[in-house]
Parts: C-alpha cells; structure tokens; sequence
C-alpha cells in the first residue's frame, strides 16, 4: 500500500472516525473510536500474570481491516460507534472527564457501571469478541501475532490454513 | 438443448440422481446457486467459517420470515435480517453435506409406520410412510458404500436389519475418553454405540481418508474423506453442474414441466429445458419455488391443486447438554487422554428409541455424544459470563485460560421426532424480496408440545451418563428451537392426492415429470439425522427415473 493510498485508508476506516461528545446539551468535545480502543481494550484484557504481554493481540489491526467486511452491517458498526460515545459520555457525567482521561480505577468504575445496563452489557460484551476474534483468529488477518494466543491455550489449529484473509 | 434431466440444488437429494443418471449416458444438468468449491478451496478459518459465515448468504440479500406461534396460538413476525435469524446452510456445490458432521443413522422400521406402531397424538398429522424400511434397506446399504460409512455393527435393542453385516469402512480412531464412557454406560446398563459416520477412516472411493484435523461440523473437508454429495457423486460423474445459478420459476403446462428459470450471479436470467426436472433445493426452498410458480393451470402454485405444497414441514426436535471433565479428577495418564486432540468421540445412546411411561409406549430417539467443538474462538467467548455476570480483566484471563487448558467439555445432541402440524408449514411472504426480487419464503413455526417432553425425557439419560462420568457444571437445554440444518417435509410423499404433494416415487401426484428428491418428501422424520435416508431416498428414485427414461 502506498503513502497516499494508507493514509486515505486511515482517514476512511471505521476507527479513525470522531465522535463529538456533549454533556447535557452542551458540546464538551470529541474523541475517536481507536482512541477510546486503545485504552478499552487494555482495560478489558491487561497485561497480568497470566498474559505478561498482550500486544501480540493487534486488535486495532485485525479491527481497523474486520470493521470493513460486507458482513458487518451498518447497524452493528452504529452500535459501536455509538456505545464509545455513551461509554465517554457516561464518564464525562460521573467525572467531568472523558473516559480515555480518567485513572484505571475510575475507568474500571465507569465499565463495572454500564455493565449493569442492558446497552452496556451488549456492547462490551461485542467489543470483547472482537477481541477474541483478533487474539484467537488465525494470524492471516492481522492479530494473534505469532499465533501466541493459540499457545496460550494449547490450541492446535486446523489444518490446513487459510492462505488469504476472507474479507 | 433439451436435457433428459434437470436438477435443482445439488445436496443429498439431488446428487445421487445426477451420479446414477450421468453415468447411465443421460444428459443432466444441476443448477445449484451457490459456488462451485473443491477440496482445495476449504481451510479451517474460524473467522470466515463461523464468525463471517461464509457458506451462506448474506441475509440483506436472501433471507426468510419466520411466523412463530406459540402454544397460545399467539403469531409473532421476525424478518430475518433484521433479527439475524438464518435458516440457509450450506449454499454450495454438494450443499449443507459440505458442512455436515455426517453423524450417520438409519431410521428404524418402526419409524416407517409411525401411526400404526405408536398411535394418534392430538394435534400432530402422524402418518405411515407409504414405503418400508424394507423398501429402503437395500439403498441404506447402497449409501454405505459409495457415500462411505465408517463404523461398527454392534448388537443392541433397536439394532435395525442390515443386509450386510458390518459397514464398509473401518471405524475412525476414537479418543481415549470414549473408555471411560463405555465403562460407565456398562455401570448403568446402557448399550453405548459406536457412531457411524459418513467420514472414510482411510483411503477409498478416489477419495482421501481422514486427516483427523478435528474441524469437521460447519467445514468443509479439504481430504475429502466426509461423504459430501459433491466429493462422493458430484466430482465423479459427467453431469454438467452450473454453480451460481438461482432458479426462481418453473413453468408447465396442466401435467408437465417445461422449463426451469434461473438467474446467474449478474442477475441475468436463463432458461433451461428438459424431460424431467428433479427438485431438490432443501426443504424450505423446495417449497418457496413450487409455491413461487404458479400459472394458469396451477393457480396456487406448482403441484398444488390439493394445497399440500409447504404442509406438514418439520425439523429434528431434541437439543443438547453438555458437562465439563475436569483436570482435578483426573490422574496424569487420564489428562493426557482427555486432551488427545483430533480423534473423535463417537459414542451414541439409543435404548430409548421407544419407551414406556404410564403404561403408554412413546417413540424416543438418539442421543449422540461428542467433544465440544474446536472453534477457539466460540470457546473463549463462552468463558464471558461467572455467576450470570459479564466478566473482563484478570478475572476472565484465569477462567478462560483455566477452562480451555485444564478440562474438555463432552457434549450430547438429542434426535427425536418433530411432530407434523398443521401450524408449521411454509408459505410465501409477499412483503419481502430477495435480491433478485423473488418474494421470499415464509417459514410458519409451531413444535407439537410432546415434541419436548420426549426430548427431556432423553435428556435426563444422557446427563446420568454425565454425572457418573464426574463431569460437572452439567447444562441442559431442551427447546422448541428449530435447528435450520435439520429440516424436511413440506412435500410429503404418500398414496392419496388430497393429503400428499408426491406419489410413492417422489413424483408430483399432479405433473408427469417433476420429482421432488430432498427431505421434502418424508412425512415424518424419525429421531436420526436426515441426511442418510436423503440420500437413500434419492438412490431408490434414481433407479426410478432410470426405468422411465428406458421407457
């Protein structure tokens, strides 16, 4: 992919685009969707004891090249755009802050609390099997770098392998 | 060109007529409007597989209305796109025995005469088939060979009668675990089956054997070992096969078809003639098509003066359980066995393919057990939820890695029968078109209430067998969900006109040369798998059409 062509590439994806956000009915600013992943995904599945290290993962990657499949619909890619807009909104109401600029404590608060909501719920439980799917899917597509998370699991792929991504 | 035959889809209902009629020198054509994939196609991609569902089509462009009544007689709508609610399954050369487990059952003779044999029930449209097993045997056994079923005669209560005594292939390799299972069926009293299976266990048939890479339902085989209708027939028969072509009219006069209408991938419309047409797209589509064809001679649809067509559809009722064998209850030898990867489990139950309960005798059904999928990803995401709740974090790190590193879940599927009622049929939407504008089918769904409690009442069995085994976290799920690769009926076959679409031979009662060769035609389904009587059924009309065509 040429200079021009990737850049393009990021102006259009799914990820790159901003969302304004307001509290009440005023404008308190913007954000976009890679941002808030970029601290999400950590805080949904951290580096830890368990996984020392967990950039093999490359979801923004596997994401930014998923989130413009025919398969996923307008109305899912809607839903999570609009769940990162609630998600910074929701910190901005509790803590006058948006969700990428609060501590890890507070953003563990602000997921711990719409996890209790029916959108909530949906929408980190969504963005967590994209996860999966980058972490666990087969290394063709972007994530699972090294096919570690396979290691992790002692997950022995099928055979044979894809030789090209199906997108 | 007029054709001798003409064949619409290309699964288990229609490939056995392609093979036998090609290679008797007919001129056949099979239009199937999926693509046209080969061993070398298929991979073990999860993503595309199972995450994007590749095989099937995107339900922004072919979908189907479901009508769900519940036992209130309360209808409620969905429209499948916009409640991601599939019923397609494989759309494909070979069709969904591309992607089948190929868990392979023969009915038994009782399930041929189910009125006669277990009596009305109120509220289901029970009949006699109008055929035996008997009739049937002779092409089990005929299927057995050219299909390739691998497995292991045993003796046990409801073994039906072979003409031959053992299956042409060896049994595939079986995880060590099937021991213990066998061990503790013996404990119970349960004769424990080893499960055929249309997966050849070696080389044979110009076909490779199994390359136990432990990816089988939902894939395609890329050696070639599972039984698919293209593998086994298609890929070795002259039959002309045109891939991505949707036939969407059949056009007759008062009794005979003339000409099938498809369109190709660029919406560009064709047409096909021949001597006889063979219709065998899977039971819904079968429907759709015939009630979708209507003209001045069949106003209600194409071989539906009697309004027979889309009656009387059914699934395989039952559902599934699962427990977990953990690694705490395990010596090293018994962990090591539990995580052999690849070999398969294979183990069936059938000692309650009837029953007694109060006095009554009640027909039951199978209940196969196997390992919990490989799909990798469906595993984690499975780890999502403790105690009801979401979880993320360190928290889901150590269950997932746990779970999946230190135990196996075995799983049970339940097969019994899905009554034939009169509320559950399919019929046409006018409302919704597809994306070649054809008004899709309607699929009117209602699970007789018996249909469940016989499911329940296998289900209690299969989970002693799970309990004794030491398995734990035990989870039942018995519904009235319809599985979507498990569906016939629709054009019932039988021996009178006002009550049947298709005569003793699968024919149209009302057109002299339109067969219907899918599931269908069965009136009522047994508590097996379909997929080997379909492809029985279409051998034995094979040898039909054979004689009509000698004339």
């Amino acid at each position: 992919m040429n200079l021009l062509t990737r850049r393009r590439f990021l102006q259009n994806s799914f990820l790159s685009s901003v969302i304004i956000l307001t509290c009440g009915d005023e404008l308190f600013g913007a954000v976009n969707i890679s941002q808030t992943f970029f601290i999400l995904h950590k805080d949904l599945f951290p580096s830890s004891s368990f996984i020392p290290n967990v950039e093999f993962i490359n979801a923004n990657i596997y994401l930014n090249k998923i989130f413009s499949h025919s398969r996923i619909k307008d109305k899912e890619k809607k839903f999570i755009r609009n769940g990162v807009r609630w998600l910074n909104e929701e910190a901005i109401k509790i803590y006058n802050k948006k969700y990428i600029n609060l501590d890890n404590l507070k953003r563990q608060r602000i997921l711990n609390h719409i996890a209790t909501t029916n959108w909530g719920e949906s929408w980190l439980n969504s963005i967590m099997m994209y996860m999966m799917e980058a972490m666990l899917g087969d290394p063709i597509y972007g994530g699972n770098e090294g096919a570690l998370g396979w290691k992790l699991l002692n997950h022995k792929a099928g055979e044979p392998r894809p030789k090209k991504a199906y997108l | 060109m007029i054709y001798d035959v003409c064949i619409i889809g290309s699964g288990a209902g229609a490939a056995p007529i392609a093979y036998e009629l090609s290679k008797a020198g007919h001129k056949v054509v099979v239009l199937e409007k999926g693509e046209f994939y080969t061993e070398k196609d298929f991979s073990k991609d999860e993503i595309a597989v199972c995450r994007r569902d590749m095989y099937t089509p995107d339900l922004q462009d072919e979908q189907h209305v479901i009508n769900e009544r519940n036992h209130d007689g309360v209808i409620t709508r969905y429209e499948g796109a916009k409640n991601n609610w599939s019923f397609w399954n494989g759309s494909m050369v070979g069709g969904s025995s591309n992607l089948m487990s190929g868990y392979f059952h023969r009915m038994k003779p009782n399930d041929f005469r189910l009125k006669s044999e277990y009596g009305e029930i109120k509220g289901a449209n029970v009949v006699d088939w109008p055929i035996t097993y008997d009739d049937l045997e002779l092409y089990y056994d005929k299927v057995e060979r050219v299909i390739g079923v691998s497995g292991e005669v045993v003796k046990h209560k409801f073994l039906e009668p072979r003409s031959s005594s053992q299956f042409p292939y060896k049994r595939l390799n079986v995880n060590s675990v099937t021991k213990w299972f066998d061990s503790t069926c013996r404990e119970l009293g349960y004769e424990s089956i080893p499960t055929p299976r249309a997966i050849l266990s070696e080389k044979a048939l110009d076909r490779e054997g199994c390359s136990y890479s432990n990816f089988c339902g939902s894939y395609g085989c890329s050696t070639g070992a599972k039984g698919s209708a293209r593998a086994a027939l298609l890929q070795k028969c002259p039959a002309k096969i045109i891939s991505n072509a949707f036939v969407y009219k059949l056009d007759s006069n008062a009794d005979t078809v003339q000409k099938a209408h498809y369109y190709d991938k660029n919406k560009k419309s064709h047409t096909i003639k021949a001597k006889i047409f063979v219709l065998a797209a899977q039971a819904i589509e079968s429907s759709r098509l015939l009630l979708n064809s209507k003209n001045s001679y069949f106003k209600n649809g194409l071989a539906n003066n009697s309004a027979q067509v889309g009656k009387n559809l059914i699934f395989s009722a039952g559902g599934v359980g699962q427990g977990r064998i953990r690694f705490e209850n395990l010596n090293e030898e018994q962990k090591v066995e539990l995580m052999q990867v690849g070999l398969f489990f294979n183990r069936s139950l059938q000692a309650w393919y009837d029953y007694t309960k109060k006095a009554r005798v009640y027909k039951g059904g199978t209940i196969d057990f196997l390992f919990e999928h490989s799909n990798i990803i469906s595993k984690a995401i499975r780890e999502f939820y403790k105690d009801s709740k979401l979880i993320w974090g360190k928290q889901l790190q150590e269950k997932m890695i746990k779970n999946i590193t230190t135990s196996r879940v075995l799983t049970f599927e339940v097969f019994n029968d899905w009554l034939p009622t009169d509320y559950c049929n399919v019929t046409i939407d006018d409302k919704v078109k597809d994306k070649y504008g054809v008004a899709v089918g309607a699929i009117n769904l209602y699970s007789h209430p018996q249909d469940v409690k016989v499911g329940k009442y296998l289900a209690k069995k299969a989970k002693v067998v799970l309990e004794k085994m030491g398995a734990e976290d035990i989870y039942v799920n018995i519904s009235q969900a319809p599985p979507p690769n498990l569906v016939a009926g629709g054009c019932r076959f039988g021996d009178n006109p006002k009550n049947s679409v298709l005569d003793v031979n699968c024919k149209a009662h009302e057109l002299k040369n339109l067969y219907v060769t899918d599931g269908s035609f069965m009136p009522t389904g047994g508590s097996v798998p379909y997929t080997w009587t379909i492809y029985a059924n279409s051998f034995r009309v094979a040898d039909v059409i054979l004689d009509v065509l000698k004339g």
